[in-house]
């Protein structure tokens, strides 16, 4: 059930990253916006990253029937869905990130390699928590000064995405329990969430530009 | 607090007001721009070059000044700059 589960939620996720990907990589060719293009990165890194996750658990189903996902495949897909929420963030101006202290960045890298997958993989978690949070925050401010519904969906969505991260964590601590499905059952909600503004562009009314 | 614009939607604002604002010349002065997007002349005057230059915009040769007048596919720039102004809007972003 919980497998099933999650390879709906990673193909949802690969789906909606690809579309709002796709539809804003064509917003910014049509207007060269450096905002849409950095939608489109994030939105396709997330949806890779959902794709990784998809495979791994296919071929974990299908062929290995293991009963869990390859730690690397995990951790990539992982990484890479973080990688897009990194964008999102930064897209709202996120400045000080990184630790302005030369020494500091360059032992920054130094725990990736001493550490496991299953740490790495969870240290990516918590990272992609915080910038889901940071992006979720920031969404709401712009929706309560424009009082866009659609707005208020995406602010919806990341929400629902990094509550749904904090709630998987706890599967950890209690697991066999129903908290693991109720967490993939949120990011489901939460995807489908942010992928609500697609629905409202009038792709026919847009005469697209020919050299796509 | 004064909120920064971007090139592009200076550019949208520029182009919005060629197309509905015209005159009885089918053009808008540099002037009813300047004021309209509220933008100085001289950066004005390189973005005007450049959105000739580009097609986007029409020069309309009058007696007294040139006149600006958003073409075809100025219009059509407008149209995808609106419905992806929307649309980055929904994220909570500045296009």
């Amino acid at each position: 059930m919980e497998f099933f589960l999650e390879i709906i939620l990673n193909l949802v996720g690969l789906l909606v990253g690809i579309v709002v990907g796709t539809i804003s990589y064509i917003g910014f060719k049509n207007t060269g916006s450096p905002t849409l293009f950095r939608i489109s990165i994030a939105f396709f890194a997330i949806g890779i990253g959902f794709g990784i996750l998809a495979t791994g658990f296919i071929l974990d189903d299908f062929i290995f029937k293991t009963g869990d996902i390859n730690r690397g495949i995990s951790t990539l897909g992982v990484a890479s869905q973080t990688v897009g929420y990194w964008f999102i963030a930064f897209s709202h101006t996120i400045r000080t990130f990184f630790p302005k202290s030369r020494y500091l960045r360059s032992i920054g890298a130094i725990p990736l390699f001493l550490v496991s997958f299953n740490y790495v993989e969870n240290i990516l978690r918590a990272v992609s928590f915080i910038l889901l949070v940071y992006g979720a925050i920031e969404t709401l401010i712009s929706y309560i000064q424009g009082r866009k519904k659609t707005t208020l969906f995406v602010a919806i969505g990341l929400g629902l995405l990094g509550f749904g991260e904090f709630i998987g964590w706890y599967s950890f601590v209690f697991p066999e329990t129903i908290l693991y499905v109720f967490s993939i059952l949120i990011k489901i909600g939460g995807l489908i969430s942010v992928g609500i503004p697609v629905s409202k562009i009038p792709l026919r009314k847009i005469s697209f530009d020919e050299n796509l | 607090m004064t909120e920064h614009r971007t090139q592009i939607k200076i550019v949208g604002e520029i182009l919005d007001t060629a197309t509905h604002e015209i005159d009885e010349h089918e053009g808008t002065t540099i002037t009813h721009i300047i004021r309209k997007a509220n933008i100085s002349h001289g950066r004005l005057s390189t973005i005007l070059n450049n959105l000739v230059s580009q097609g986007l915009l029409e020069q309309v040769n009058s007696k007294r000044s040139y006149r600006y007048k958003t073409s075809s596919s100025g219009r059509e720039f407008l149209v995808a700059y609106k419905t992806f102004r929307e649309f980055s809007d929904d994220f909570g972003l500045t296009i």
